[in-house]
């Protein structure tokens, strides 16, 4: 199986502070995988460097075959969606799929439309007027409607209350498992790896987890997967670990 | 990414198209009346008394106000549209949308910064065509268009002023990264930038003319010049140009030669034309020379094209600063 992300001793300092320092991961193509690590971890710089959008001060990175870069045919490889679930507030969610369409080689902007029909999500209401989760699911149509080959989100649920949470991982899952399935061979070319940062634990390493290939259906993400994984890490100290989920959980 | 562009501004134009035009009605108005006071001046006045010595004034104090304001126009159009491109989207996250999409951040850049930057030259040339037509008759009664004021408010400098501030503006959020901190180094320093400039560069563009004349009498360079300096000069190259002490046309009594004092301390109403002659001539061979120095008319159009390319070429040193900053930054 091919890799989709390969780093080696991968580190990023900005002036005095060093934002993360020597991570190596391996994430084979066709798979989810999620990035654990309290504040602080170094889980958004790492996506950033994946995404082509900041660079390593050491070590080596290697995505979907090539380093990452500023280049419309690297960049058009990748979804990444931000932390703060970046939106124009006056525009409407039509007018940033039709924004999509002038920026991307290929866009699928009837699916992002169809995908926030389905939610009841006003296509023609200003950005700034939905709610945060409306928003986040606005942000992840457009990250899927770019069709890209790895999708990098960065805590997209952070700003949800649980029932929004569990929704949009709904979503997310359905939007991957859809892609992987399609049964035309370019779409299984094009299946995705997802990287998805979760702000849990209190380990201050970051931790990287692998899970099952995306063309299983039965495959379900959801906070209580990524809680049980965390633990399964944490080991003997389960119990404590998973109240302070469980309050960090509801706090958010 | 410019149809993205447009969907982000187009309200911003169309405002800014509105009050363009009502900037253009006032102009308007108030300069067809100037012109229509100017052309019943005309016939009255004759080469024996030409119409700048007429003591009349022309046109109204509300449109002089309003074309004076115009030299604000740049710097609202630096802090209104320039400074928020880069930092009002840094700080709203909103380029983390831009940069998702299959562009790179310095495609995202120069497409945004260039209609930017060309809308503001369109503005700025705008107001600037406006108050140059409405200061036609002005020019021709006063000519005071070489004059610092009236220079930066005519001609082609108000585009290269435009782009600069809005240059500037862009600059100066990428740098900073706050929109209120750009605003503010957007308004400093295109002041600083356009005093540092008009004040102590612009007189050096081309090379002054210098008219000498005799010590006690005066000189008024032909019409449309901008007087840089005027005064005495004497023979090791000293320069008197007026003060507190006692004087004569701005010569210290004191630096008068003695043998010529004779001949000025008199009632000089009462001095007879050869007295005069005598006093004079006695200050010239002492090597007392009265000087003007200027900026010919002629050079007007030179020292425009000058200061806009000076202006434009600025603005293209802080697009490819931020172009770096940008690139480099990686937050």
């Amino acid at each position: 199986m091919n890799t989709a992300i390969e780093t080696q001793g991968l580190s990023k300092r900005y002036r005095r502070v060093t934002a993360l320092s020597d991570c190596s991961i391996t994430v084979p193509e066709s798979r989810i995988c999620a990035l654990i690590g309290p504040n602080g971890a170094g889980k958004t710089t790492l996506l950033r460097l994946l995404a082509g959008l900041a660079r390593p001060t050491g070590g080596d990175v290697c995505v979907l075959g090539g380093t990452p870069r500023q280049d419309p045919e690297f960049i058009a490889g990748i979804g990444y969606l931000a932390q703060d679930i970046p939106l124009y507030r006056r525009l409407t969610a039509e007018d940033h799929i039709k924004a999509g369409a002038h920026l991307n080689p290929r866009w699928d902007g009837e699916s992002a439309r169809t995908r926030l029909r389905e939610l009841a999500i006003p296509l023609d209401r200003a950005a700034g007027t939905l709610s945060g989760g409306q928003r986040a699911q606005v942000a992840l149509a457009l990250t899927l409607a770019k069709r890209p080959r790895l999708l990098l989100l960065d805590e997209p649920v952070a700003a949800l209350d649980p029932l929004a949470r569990r929704h949009f991982l709904g979503t997310l899952t359905a939007a991957v498992v859809l892609v992987g399935a399609r049964k035309d061979t370019s779409a299984l070319e094009r299946a995705h790896t997802v990287v998805h940062a979760v702000r849990t634990a209190r380990q201050s390493t970051l931790l990287v987890r692998l899970d099952g290939p995306v063309l299983d259906p039965a495959y379900e993400v959801s906070d209580v997967n990524l809680e049980e994984l965390v633990l399964g890490y944490m080991g003997a100290s389960a119990a404590p670990a998973l109240a302070h989920l469980t309050a960090v959980g509801e706090d958010q | 990414m410019t149809w993205l562009v447009w969907r982000q501004y187009r309200w911003q134009a169309a405002i800014a198209a509105l009050l363009l035009a009502v900037f253009a009605a006032v102009v308007i108005a108030t300069g067809l009346q100037m012109a229509a006071q100017w052309h019943s001046m005309l016939p009255a006045c004759t080469r024996s008394s030409p119409c700048s010595a007429t003591s009349a004034s022309l046109g109204s104090q509300v449109g002089h106000d309003l074309v004076v304001l115009s030299l604000a126009v740049p710097v609202i159009l630096g802090f209104l549209w320039g400074a928020p491109v880069v930092a009002h989207e840094l700080e709203t996250g909103t380029v983390n949308f831009a940069w998702a999409q299959s562009i790179t951040k310095t495609r995202w850049l120069l497409v945004k910064a260039g209609w930017l930057l060309l809308a503001a030259a369109v503005w700025g040339g705008a107001v600037g065509a406006l108050v140059t037509w409405w200061s036609g008759p002005r020019n021709a009664f006063y000519s005071e268009q070489f004059q610092p004021n009236y220079f930066d408010q005519q001609g082609i400098v108000p585009i290269g002023y435009a782009v600069f501030a809005t240059a500037l503006g862009i600059a100066a959020g990428a740098v900073t990264r706050r929109t209120l901190v750009a605003i503010a180094v957007t308004i400093g320093g295109f002041i600083g930038v356009r005093l540092l400039i008009s004040q102590t560069l612009r007189a050096h563009y081309m090379a002054a003319v210098t008219a000498y004349y005799n010590p006690l009498g005066y000189y008024s360079p032909p019409g449309g010049a901008w007087v840089l300096s005027t005064g005495v000069v004497d023979k090791y190259g000293h320069v008197f140009s007026g003060g507190s002490a006692p004087q004569v046309n701005g010569v210290p009594v004191t630096a008068i030669p003695a043998s010529c004092r004779g001949l000025l301390f008199r009632d000089l109403n009462t001095l007879s034309r050869g007295q005069v002659h005598q006093a004079v001539s006695c200050m010239q061979a002492s090597g007392f020379r009265g000087f003007t120095t200027y900026q010919p008319a002629s050079h007007y159009w030179p020292f425009q094209g000058i200061e806009t390319g000076i202006y434009l070429a600025l603005a293209a040193a802080l697009l490819a600063v931020t172009v770096l900053v940008i690139r480099h930054r990686d937050a």
